[in-house]
This record gives C-alpha cells, sequence and structure tokens, in this order.
C-alpha cells in the first residue's frame, strides 16, 4: 500500500479516513466543527474517482438513516455531524444500536468544549454510553484517521455501530498525516431479509438487548483499545493521570515541559467507553491518587468508580465547564502533583472579545431592520444561523435550537391567548436551510392548531453560516453536480399555509409594506399563519449570481451624527468620524447595497448613481 | 515541515467569516504533541491588525516578539460607539514589550502592487526571526498563490524581510 503524507485538517483526515475505510456512501448535515468532513470526503472521492454516494442530507435524522440502511445492504456507510446534531439523530442512534449492522457503519460527532460555536458543550461518548455504543476518542488528526479506519472493522465484526468523537481541536487541528491507497472495488448491495431483527417488536427487542450487552463486554477487552501507557512504568510514583482526546496531548506537552514525562505515569484511554474493566481496578489498586484529565463531561472518570482515589471532575480538582486549555490543566496538574508554586508570569489582562455582526449588505439585515420597522412592539422568536447576530439589532427575542423559531412563536400565541390577552405580533424567522431541516413538522403543527403568527423565511439560498453548504433548493450535490430543486414555496404550501409572499429585502419599502400586510392577514378572522419568502442570495457565497445593481452611496455633509443607522442597522461599513461627529463610509467593505439610503431618518445617506 | 520540524496547527473557526475574532496556534519542533501555546509561552505574535495584539497580550512574555501590521479596522463596538478604538497602542506595547515591530504593511504591500499582499509582506518579516530557509519560505507561499500574483508576493516578501 503507498503511502504519501499530506498536511490535513483534522476534519479532512477523517474524510480520508471514511474513503480510505471503504465506506461507499457518507452522510451529513453541516455544523461546525464537523462541517468540513463531509465536503473532504466529497474532495477526495472526485481527485481520486472513487464511487462513493454523498450526501449533505436535510437533517441528521435523515442523515443517520440514510447511511445505516447502506450498511443493511453490507455496505460500508459513515454520517458525520456536530454534537447537538446528535441529539436531532438520537432516535434511529439508540434503536440502531440494539439492531447492529451489516456493512461496517461509523458515527462521527464533533463535540465543541468551550463552546465556540454551539448551543452546549454536551459530550457525544455520554450518548455513546447511554445508547451502548463503543466510542474512540482521537488526540489528534492523524490518530482520528486511523481510528474512523478501525471503526470499520470494529463495527463489522461486531456488527454494531461505532462512534468516533472529535473535538473542535482535533477537528480544526492541521499536522503532517499519511495517507493511503482508497480501495477502488464496488461492491453488490445485498439486504438479506431478517423480519425478526430489521423489523424486531418489542419481544425481539429483549433478545437483542442480550446481545447488545454480551457485544459490549467483548469490545471492552479489545486489546487495541485498552488503556494504553505512554512508556515509562518503571516509575514507583503513587499518583498516576489518565486522560484521553485533545487533553492528552497538552497533558503530555506539560509533563515534558517540567520534566516528569519519565516519573508520573500517563495513560492514554482511546476508548472511553466500553471501558476495560480489569485495567481499570488494576489502575485503582496500583496507585493511591489517579487524575482523569477528559473533554467534556466525566465519563472516564464516573466509570472508574472510587471517589476517594480518582480525582477530576466530580472532586472540582477539573473545572466542570469550559474548554481544557493547556493553561487550565497546566494548573489542575501543579495542584494534583502538589508541585510548589511557579512564580506566575504577570499576563496582561485579556481585552473584551470582538462581537461578530452580520457581513457589510448581508440581506439578513435588511430583513431585520424591515420587521422591526412594520411591528416594533412584536416579540420575535428565531433559530440558529447567521441570522441569530439579529440579535444585535434588537430584533431577535429567542434562540433554542433548530426549527424552534416557529414552534415558539406558536407557543407565544397560543401562552397568550389562553390567558385572554392579545398577543403581541409575533414574528419567527428562520433560515432556508434550517428551515428545510426541522421547520415543516412545527409549521404543520402551527397550521392545524391555528397559531397567529408571521414567518419570515429568510433565503439566502445556502447553508451560510457554516460554509455555504447547497440547500436542496438550490438543487446542487455535495460535488458540485446540479439535481432537482426543491420548491420552497410547494412546501410551505403543503403544511396548510394559506398566504405566501415572496420578496427581496433589498426592496425595503415594499419588503415593509409586505411585513403590516401579513401581520394584518394573520390576525384577522380567517387569517392564520402568513408566510413571507425574504429571498436574496447570500453576499459571502461564490455560487450566488450576482444580479442586482450596485449603488455608489455618500453621506452629505448635514449628516447630523445621530447614530441612528449605526445603532439600527449596525452595517459595519458605516462608521462614525469622532473627529467630524458624522458618520462616514467605509469604502473598502461597502458593497454597494443601499439601502442604508431608506434607514437614515434625516435622509442624508444618498445613492449617487448605480455602478 | 519542509525544513523538518514536526508541526502542529490549531484554529477556531464559526464565527470568523462574520467579523469575530480569528486566532490560530503554530507550535514546531523536534516533536510537539498539543496543538495549543500555554499563556506567556508564545515566542512570535503576529498581529494582521493593530488593535489585535491587546487581545492576545496574555500569550507573550519579555521576550516574545511581536510583529502587527499597523493598520486601524474598527470593530462594530467601536463604529456602535460603545467603545473607543483605543490610542496610544504603540506606546502602551513598547512601554511593557521590548521586541516589538509595528509594521507599515499594508503600505508596502500597495508598494508592491496591491495592499491584499500585507500579510505576505508581515510573513517576510516573520521569516527574519525563524529558523527556515528564505527558499522554504518562497516556495511554500508562492505553491498556494496563482501564477499571475506571484512576482508580486516575491516583492511584497522580500519588502517585509528588508523593514527588519
Amino acid at each position: 500500500m503507498d503511502k504519501d503524507y499530506r498536511i490535513l485538517m483534522g476534519n479532512e483526515a477523517i474524510g480520508r479516513g471514511i474513503l480510505e475505510g471503504g465506506a461507499k456512501m457518507a452522510t451529513s448535515y453541516p455544523g461546525t466543527p464537523a462541517s468540513e468532513i463531509l465536503s473532504s470526503v466529497a474532495k477526495f472521492s472526485i481527485e481520486e474517482n472513487v464511487s462513493c454516494h454523498i450526501e449533505w442530507s436535510i437533517n441528521e435524522k435523515v442523515a443517520y438513516e440514510v447511511a445505516l440502511t447502506n450498511s443493511y445492504s453490507g455496505k460500508r456507510s459513515a454520517v458525520s455531524m456536530k454534537q447537538v446534531g446528535l441529539n436531532v439523530a438520537m432516535d434511529p442512534f439508540m434503536s440502531s444500536a440494539y439492531i447492529g449492522v451489516k456493512g461496517g457503519f461509523v458515527l462521527i460527532s464533533a463535540d465543541d468544549p468551550g463552546p465556540y460555536s454551539s448551543q452546549t458543550e454536551q459530550d457525544s461518548r455520554f450518548l455513546a454510553m447511554f445508547a451502548k455504543v463503543p466510542v474512540f476518542d482521537p488526540t489528534t488528526p492523524t490518530e482520528a484517521k486511523e481510528m474512523v479506519i478501525n471503526a470499520f472493522d470494529f463495527s463489522e465484526k461486531y456488527e454494531i455501530p461505532v462512534m468516533v468523537r472529535p473535538t473542535n481541536r482535533i477537528c480544526h487541528a492541521r499536522q503532517k498525516v499519511p495517507c493511503y491507497d482508497i480501495p477502488q472495488r464496488v461492491e453488490e448491495a445485498n439486504f438479506e431479509k431478517n423480519p425478526p431483527r430489521w423489523a424486531a417488536t418489542p419481544r425481539f427487542r429483549y433478545q437483542l438487548h442480550k446481545e447488545l450487552n454480551k457485544k459490549i463486554h467483548e469490545i471492552s477487552k479489545e486489546i487495541t483499545y485498552t488503556p494504553f501507557n505512554s512508556g515509562y512504568l518503571l516509575s514507583n510514583s503513587k499518583e498516576a493521570i489518565v486522560a484521553s482526546g485533545a487533553a492528552f496531548s497538552h497533558i503530555y506537552d506539560i509533563l515534558e515541559d517540567i520534566d516528569l514525562l519519565d516519573k508520573i505515569p500517563l495513560y492514554q484511554i482511546k476508548m472511553p467507553f466500553p471501558i476495560n474493566n480489569t485495567e481499570m481496578r488494576r489502575l485503582i489498586s496500583k496507585y493511591n491518587r489517579i487524575l482523569v484529565c477528559e473533554e467534556t463531561y466525566p465519563v472516564i472518570e464516573m466509570q472508574m468508580a472510587n471517589l476517594k482515589k480518582v480525582r477530576g471532575r466530580r472532586s472540582g480538582d477539573i473545572p466542570s465547564e469550559g474548554e481544557l486549555t493547556p493553561d487550565i490543566l497546566y494548573s489542575s496538574l501543579r495542584k494534583f502533583l502538589r508541585l510548589p508554586k511557579t512564580k506566575k508570569r504577570k499576563t496582561p489582562p485579556r481585552t473584551k472579545e470582538k462581537r461578530p455582526s452580520l457581513c457589510p449588505g448581508c440581506p439578513h439585515r435588511a430583513s431585520f431592520f424591515g420587521i422591526r420597522k412594520a411591528l416594533p412592539k412584536g416579540i420575535y422568536t428565531s433559530d440558529i444561523g447567521c441570522y441569530t447576530l439579529g440579535m444585535n439589532m434588537g430584533v431577535v427575542d429567542t434562540v433554542l435550537c433548530m426549527g424552534a423559531a416557529i414552534t415558539q412563536a406558536t407557543g407565544f400565541y397560543h401562552s397568550y391567548k389562553n390567558s385572554n390577552q392579545d398577543p403581541p405580533p409575533i414574528v419567527a424567522t428562520i433560515g432556508d436551510s434550517t428551515f428545510y431541516h426541522m421547520g415543516p413538522a412545527g409549521l404543520t403543527n402551527a397550521v392545524f392548531y391555528d397559531a397567529k403568527f408571521v414567518l419570515v423565511i429568510m433565503d439566502n439560498s445556502t447553508t451560510a453560516m457554516t460554509g455555504n453548504q447547497p440547500t436542496p433548493e438550490t438543487g446542487i450535490y455535495p460535488d458540485g453536480t446540479k439535481g432537482k430543486s426543491i420548491s420552497l414555496e410547494e412546501l410551505i404550501k403543503g403544511c396548510g399555509v394559506k398566504w405566501i409572499k415572496e420578496i427581496d429585502p433589498y426592496q425595503l419599502p415594499e419588503f415593509i409594506k409586505t411585513v403590516k400586510e401579513a401581520h394584518n392577514y394573520c390576525r384577522s378572522p380567517k387569517g392564520g399563519v402568513a408566510v413571507i419568502i425574504s429571498k436574496h442570495p447570500c453576499l459571502v457565497d461564490k455560487r450566488s449570481e450576482k444580479k442586482w445593481p450596485k449603488y455608489l452611496v455618500e453621506i452629505d455633509d448635514e449628516c447630523t451624527g445621530c447614530k441612528f443607522c449605526i445603532e439600527k442597522f449596525e452595517c459595519p461599513a458605516l462608521i462614525f468620524d469622532e473627529k467630524n461627529e458624522k458618520v462616514k463610509i467605509d469604502y473598502n467593505i461597502c458593497t454597494g447595497c443601499g439601502i442604508c439610503a431608506e434607514v437614515c431618518p434625516t435622509e442624508h445617506i444618498h445613492i449617487k448613481k448605480e455602478l | 515541515m519542509d525544513a523538518g520540524y514536526d508541526v502542529k496547527k490549531s484554529e477556531v473557526h464559526g464565527m470568523a467569516q462574520r467579523g469575530g475574532s480569528v486566532t490560530s496556534h503554530v507550535r514546531f519542533g523536534e516533536k510537539v504533541a498539543s496543538p495549543i501555546i500555554p499563556e506567556g509561552e508564545a515566542d512570535i505574535l503576529f498581529c494582521s491588525e493593530k488593535l489585535e495584539v491587546l487581545r492576545w497580550l496574555a500569550y507573550c512574555n519579555e521576550t516574545t516578539k511581536l510583529i502587527i501590521n499597523n493598520i486601524e479596522i474598527y470593530p462594530p463596538l467601536v463604529n456602535l460607539g460603545e467603545m473607543e478604538y483605543p490610542k496610544n497602542i504603540e506606546k502602551a506595547i513598547n512601554s511593557k514589550f521590548k521586541n516589538n515591530y509595528f509594521i507599515e504593511a499594508t503600505k508596502l504591500a500597495k508598494e508592491a502592487g496591491d495592499a491584499r499582499a500585507a500579510n505576505v509582506v508581515m510573513l517576510g518579516v516573520t521569516s527574519k526571526f525563524l529558523p527556515i530557509d528564505e527558499e522554504i519560505w518562497m516556495r511554500n507561499i508562492l505553491a498556494r498563490l496563482p501564477k499571475k500574483i506571484h512576482e508580486l508576493n516575491k516583492i511584497a516578501f522580500k519588502k517585509g524581510r528588508e523593514v527588519v
């Protein structure tokens, strides 16, 4: 087998591992820190001309089920998602552990300790334990790739789904990674019918559960994945460290830095579940105190059930939330090993984090401004995506999880109505990709139970926040080829909505009028949910055809410096000139959308000409 | 890597494209396990904007080299007037750290032909402080750029090497 080295990001290494491991299907829904996995599978499959069915599925549950079923036909498949995506796929995940698989089936669930770009810091390894499937916890991109390949073999050997759980520091780290050939063989799909297994009724499930427990017991004894000592068994230390994932790498470097690598035994746990109990008992009897370093919940620690000897999150030796950075780990380690305090270098205080905002010219900004202008006293439910940043403009009151803009608007409406109060105007905002992901069920429910609110689908024809992955409406596949486009409007109609209007938010006065109309319709005696498709392509999407006019915008000398445009419109291209106490335009980033000219209350922003 | 080192790099994605702050850590040596630099341990702090230097000082010590593009880009909170763009950054930095390089990288890049080559000017500066041959730097930078801007970037890189 030929080997060559490439500089790869963790997610690229995982994508490569999926193909090297022989997968003939890969599915996913985009979400940081997992997004680049599927695009890498697409990239490598084109590069090496391998036939693999690749899809950005509608949501994680769909992705999971499609990939799982490929494995029922005896072929290898992989599904990748971010950790909160696994919540969406929880139903098939739990059940598939009992039923098992045929062809190797690998689930990659990427966690986000910090969190940097997620609703929670939840630990997918806990869900692996909950479902009773094995989980591998890689420490580097190279190891992540090895583990993915290994996971296919494991999965096939035991006929069980296997989870690989990288964290953001693995997904987005880069290093030199050895790459091998990608198998080119075409396999036949061969589904062998067996209803008691593939369609098991509760009577059979008891038996399946029993088999699952047996598999897990066997897997825990697998030699490749017994706790691995980093090499210095001769030490007679009474203290030891057990670590996994990114925390292991940090601890390794810290011990080396303070010359303790050959004195303090350090164990790597590659498979946090099912853990090898014999080995764990041995560690507990051998050492007086053990510090467990893992992200983000105490999964290994809780399986080492000795509260006196085993230290970590439960004992307060490791912080219970946030990423385990080298600095945090060093301080925990120092206390655990009772090392003298080093003279702490005086480090300057950290500056306030930079607040993100919507891009200059972003169509969402126009939509939000219009919604607020039309219905200033509303309750604004929103969702997961770039448009969460509408919070800066005071037009996002709630963000819960994918699709909740619609269900929460429903909840607010009934909550007020049921108390015989007049419900305030309610406007739900959701992106097009998020709507496809989880919107239709909530919308059908809202229509059926007669909730009266305005739903604005901010249709920028892409999944912008995660790197512009295509949506079903664009009709583009992950490899860039063209397929069928699914009409957003027909989908909304199918949910029972009677009032739908499409409008470009760049037509701001018209847009404001439409929002008012929609609200009046929905609160009329025969009204119901009114849907506005606010359609304008994302400006950073390279695929979008930029077919709208660009203007030269100028601010005249009469600008009163009231800052209304900066505060309520918040375009990064509008800057306050302290010296002249006037607003000026940063032409380096202005996109020439010209909307700010509509925004200025004193009419001092002008469109000079079309560019 | 071309120079024979073990290298690990870490970066934060997510809000980057929407104007959030972006950081990357690069560590190299004989063997590197962790991709993150502990606080106070950075050898070089590379800032492509002046204010950014203040956000990451916690990673510096008295011997850290601070290489800063001397250009101001206003973040949203400054635009909103909720905060002021800090004045006298240069003076404040010079009073605390010894090895500071405020580089007119954007200006030099314009001279080379395009303001967008500012970070290549900055790499030119950085290359002076790292034990890696100029030829290796040049080869790797050019390998990542389209042919038609090779000449321009060669000049930008040289300009960076010449200012320090």
